[in-house]
């Protein structure tokens, strides 16, 4: 009797709120930015690629270090899905949704703002048609794809449970949103084949996204290492990406814990202690970015190659000095020292600690792609002015920003329709919590 | 003169030399990109008079100043010509940085305005160093990093060895111009400038032409005026022979007006090729500026002063 | 810094001035300069022919004059027609001498060629010299010459023409590459020039031919003259087609590596694979489930 009171408590805390007001602001602000970008894209497709500052020095501008953003965020889903089910960590089970949604939606932009970076996006197709394997490019199309499909199914499986108790509900949901469940989950019964059948499924997927998570961030990286570029020619490279994404994607899990607690009255489910523990979490995948970022600017700087030279002093004291050690302390030293302390893994300073590391990382790819390509082997001459320059335009600031209020868009749109927080697996953990009282 | 054997192999010979820049085999080789074949003939005749008043036929196909060549398909520019091994040799010790190369090269290939495909370059490789002029072109390595990494064959390294673009397959993703250490290539970022009559005509891998808007270009060592047997816009273009261009496979280059052993003159010029160390490779070698021509600051008053050395 | 300043304004003036300067002479440039240039060409001693240059020169640029026509005549302006030319996108236009013109070409060693545009005299003063030019080789005590000789048509006969400048050499791709240490020779009294073989070893064909030349370049009274010869010369050259036909990074997709393929196949079809197992299993499910 007492279970069955606890599990309707639960159920209705879990349930996919319709939007309140300051939800429909929220997705009023996001849709116009989408709209804005959507337009500056139209603009680009007309003109050509002439509309935003790239020139034929900075071919690749923030449209690509925003790509690498996305991948590197995307990153979050395996790290909490994959690795912390396969450690069989139980504080987790909260958040997984969260950054299998996270994950998903990064990874689908990310694969969007790369056709919008391609000078003919009209002739997608060749890559398929007259794809080149010895080209990274074909690798992290082939990769990409692959993690794209994996996360959706790791979204999708653990899902199911929680579809039966939606369909349970139907006088609660609105009528689209039943067609949906029904089409999606009203085969689900929880008999016991079935939930042997999806444990399997999980299983397999939890191991399989790890080395396919790995290959993404190592691919991507590849399309910077595999060049001759100072700043971009190191080996150090596919460890530095992942190394990165982990971190950047521990912060926006933090972001989102925090958020959606907040805003769902969560506390009980997503509690102070996830938050201490993805503070401990997120300080020691700092040090390790830390680490590998230490290696990546001290051993060229020590040696100081005449190529490297100059793109180093541009970074340590020179242009980019300030967008550098902005990175360097926003993105990692001072998070590490906020999160070094009990009171700093509080929620609060949790957020606080989760959005400095998110824009941190944000810059950071910024200063991986374009100071390199303002560094070639040959001097720049002969070309105009703005050549030798990059400010990114308003319709890349308006593509960009698009894309990440995009990205936001699917992740508030997932949230209205479907439980961010399992609902079925936390009926189950406290049932075994109740019983082992 | 006994005309009744062998006659269109009488008309190749002719006609060969008939060419403004002629180029001739002495005999047909299969491998040979000019044989008789490579050149339309028209099956007409044409009567003419000789030096000595001998009255000779030929193949209407000559009565051009250069006899036209099939047209070629895609797979056939994607091949290049058989046989040859492109290369070029450029004297920095002769640069005046007159910017001629670069002025032909543009208005023939209508390289979008601001933009270059040849570039000189005002070097001064250190402090203490002397500062001279470098004329750059695509390098046409043989082990091109720009190949390596384009997803669609886009861009590809012809038997020639000539490294060619394909606008009609260029999706636009730029991993080339990323990937390439000599900043050599450029980038349609607008609708490129034409002129109507280049715009009409059908697009070559071999002109370049004309150019396509979100694809990438760069020199191509003119494949068409080679094919002809001609040289490249650019070698022609400067007064100074600076640029010499040739075959490796016959060991000679040439800028039109003189021709050199390559070997010879790569030897006793120490000539060099740039960034060995990254093993690209390059097709274009380059001979040191000693004992010069210009002195450096002669190549100034073309410069605005704001470009110059960095 | 002052006279930095003060050499500013010098400069500032210079440019000035030379802007107004330029100005001027542009206005009177404007409509463009016409220039046409004859070159009379001698092939093999058989064919010859005359190629017509035209070009614009406008604002110090010169562009070539594209469909334009022009008459030829040998001799006397308005009878004795060669051709007309129409010029191509070069800017040149190509004429062979018709043989109802043999009689008159056979009457006089020298003739005075001339163009016309529509009615108006271009150029009038251009006269070529009958010429011939033979090659022949000379293999002395092992040492390989080329003889070329140049005779132009005197007194009814063919003689010997001295001091004239010719290159003898190898035809290369786009040039003569030199028989000798010398870039170009001149006849002495016998109208002859012998150059020494020193270019050896150098590739010639499959069958080591090379085709030798002897070249004689916009010479003020002949013209352009040229006869080649093909000898067996040259090494023979091994077409190498191992280049091309590797498997490498660089080569196109129907050349990829066996190791990436294998690698990328076996990655692609173990991942795949277990992705398409497992949607069988969400199949299964489903089946389960109705």
């Amino acid at each position: 009797m007492n279970t069955s009171s606890n599990d309707k408590q639960i159920t209705d805390d879990l349930m996919p709120q319709k939007f309140s007001k300051s939800g429909m602001i929220w997705v009023g602000i996001l849709s116009t930015i989408c709209v804005i970008g959507a337009y500056a894209y139209y603009r680009q497709l007309r003109y050509g690629l002439g509309v935003t500052s790239m020139r034929d020095y900075v071919s690749w501008g923030i449209y690509i270090s925003n790509f690498v953003f996305f991948v590197a965020i995307s990153l979050v889903g395996s790290l909490i899905t994959a690795i912390f089910r396969l450690a069989n960590v139980a504080w987790s089970t909260p958040l997984t949704r969260i950054a299998e949604i996270i994950a998903v939606s990064a990874i689908t932009f990310a694969s969007l703002i790369i056709i919008v970076d391609m000078g003919r996006p009209e002739r997608l197709y060749n890559l398929f048609a007259h794809g080149r394997l010895q080209s990274p490019i074909a690798w992290d199309v082939i990769v990409i794809t692959t993690y794209l499909f994996i996360s959706l199914f790791l979204l999708y499986v653990p899902l199911l449970p929680d579809l039966k108790i939606m369909n349970q509900q139907k006088n609660k949901n609105s009528a689209w949103q039943n067609k949906i469940y029904i089409f999606l989950g009203s085969f689900w019964k929880g008999n016991s084949e079935q939930v042997k059948i999806s444990d399997k499924i999980i299983n397999i997927l939890c191991i399989m996204i790890i080395p396919v998570a790995f290959c993404i961030h190592t691919v991507t990286s590849w399309l910077f290492a595999t060049t001759y570029r100072p700043g971009w020619d190191s080996t150090n490279f596919g460890a530095y990406f992942i190394s990165g994404a982990f971190l950047v994607g521990a912060g926006g899990v933090i972001v989102a814990m925090y958020v959606f607690r907040k805003h769902y009255h969560l506390e009980k489910y997503i509690t102070e202690l996830h938050f201490e523990k993805m503070g401990r979490i997120a300080v020691m995948l700092s040090l390790i970015y830390l680490y590998f970022n230490i290696n990546e600017y001290l051993v060229p700087a020590f040696k100081m190659k005449k190529s490297e030279a100059a793109h180093l002093a541009e970074l340590f004291t020179g242009e980019f000095s300030i967008m550098f050690w902005f990175a360097i302390m926003v993105g990692m030293i001072i998070p590490i020292f906020i999160m070094l302390f009990k009171k700093g893994r509080k929620p609060l300073p949790m957020f606080i600690t989760g959005i400095m590391i998110v824009v941190g990382a944000w810059f950071k790819r910024y200063l991986i792609v374009t100071p390199t390509l303002l560094h070639p082997f040959l001097p720049m001459q002969n070309v105009p002015d703005n050549y030798k320059h990059y400010f990114p335009s308003w319709e890349e600031w308006a593509i960009t920003m698009g894309s990440l209020a995009g990205a936001l868009l699917i992740v508030t749109f997932f949230v209205r329709i479907f439980p961010i927080i399992p609902i079925h697996e936390t009926i189950t953990e406290q049932n075994e919590k109740d019983h082992s009282k | 003169m006994n005309n009744n054997n062998n006659i269109p192999r009488r008309d190749f010979l002719l006609g060969g030399l008939l060419g403004t820049a002629a180029l001739v085999e002495g005999c047909s080789e299969p491998k040979n990109p000019f044989a008789q074949d490579e050149v339309v003939l028209t099956g007409e005749k044409v009567k003419l008079l000789s030096v000595d008043g001998q009255i000779i036929e030929i193949d209407r196909a000559f009565l051009k100043p250069v006899p036209d060549v099939p047209h070629l398909s895609n797979a056939e520019e994607r091949q290049g010509v058989a046989g040859k091994k492109f290369i070029m040799v450029i004297d920095l010790a002769r640069c005046k940085n007159l910017k001629k190369c670069q002025s032909a090269c543009n208005h023939m290939h209508q390289v979008h305005p601001g933009q270059n495909w040849i570039k000189v370059l005002g070097m001064e490789d250190a402090d203490h160093t002397a500062p001279y002029w470098q004329p750059t072109t695509c390098m046409h390595c043989d082990e091109p990093p720009c190949v390596k990494v384009c997803p669609v064959d886009a861009t590809f390294k012809r038997q020639d060895g000539i490294v060619l673009i394909d606008s009609d397959r260029c999706i636009g993703c730029r991993f080339c111009m990323a990937a390439c250490p000599y900043s050599t290539r450029v980038f349609n970022w607008e609708e490129p400038v034409l002129t109507q009559e280049v715009a009409e005509q059908p697009y070559s891998c071999e002109t370049s032409m004309p150019q396509k808007k979100g694809t990438v270009g760069k020199c191509d060592f003119c494949p068409d005026m080679t094919r002809k047997g001609e040289l490249p816009h650019c070698v022609s273009a400067c007064p100074n022979g600076v640029f010499m261009f040739g075959d490796l496979n016959e060991d000679s280059v040439t800028n039109g007006a003189e021709t050199f052993r390559f070997s010879d003159l790569i030897k006793d010029r120490a000539g060099y090729r740039l960034m060995e160390d990254l093993g690209t490779k390059p097709s274009v070698y380059y001979l040191p500026p000693v004992n010069r021509n210009f002195p450096y600051e002669a190549g100034l008053e073309n410069e605005n002063s704001e470009e110059t050395k960095k | 810094m002052k006279k930095i300043i003060q050499n500013r304004y010098l400069l500032l003036f210079f440019v000035f001035s030379s802007m107004l300067f330029a100005n001027r002479s542009f206005a009177q440039e404007d409509a463009g300069q016409e220039i046409v240039k004859l070159h009379y060409y001698n092939s093999n001693n058989s064919i010859q022919y005359l190629i017509l240059e035209s070009t614009l020169k406008k604002n110090k640029v010169f562009t070539p004059q594209k469909d334009k026509t022009y008459q030829i005549y040998l001799d006397s302006a308005g009878t004795n027609l060669i051709a007309k030319v129409k010029t191509d996108a070069a800017g040149k236009g190509k004429a062979f001498l018709p043989p109802t013109l043999k009689k008159i070409w056979d009457a006089s060693p020298q003739h005075t060629f001339i163009v016309k545009a529509g009615d108006e005299e271009i150029i009038s003063d251009f006269i070529i010299t009958k010429a011939k030019i033979t090659i022949d080789t000379l293999n002395l005590d092992g040492i390989k010459s080329i003889v070329a000789t140049v005779f132009k048509f005197e007194n009814n006969t063919w003689t010997p023409a001295k001091d004239v400048e010719m290159k003898v050499g190898i035809q290369r791709h786009g040039g003569v590459l030199s028989a000798g240490d010398e870039e170009t020779y001149t006849t002495d009294s016998t109208g002859s020039v012998t150059a020494e073989f020193k270019k050896l070893n150098l590739p010639g064909n499959q069958k080591g031919d090379i085709t030798l030349v002897a070249k004689v370049e916009e010479n003020e009274f002949f013209g352009n003259l040229a006869a080649q010869k093909s000898v067996k010369w040259g090494v023979p050259t091994k077409v190498d087609t191992h280049f091309f036909e590797q498997r490498t990074l660089w080569t196109t997709r129907f050349k990829t590596p066996y190791w990436l393929l294998f690698m990328a196949y076996s990655i692609i079809i173990g991942v795949w694979g277990t992705l398409i197992y497992l949607v069988r299993q969400v199949i299964k499910i489903k089946k389960l489930g109705s």
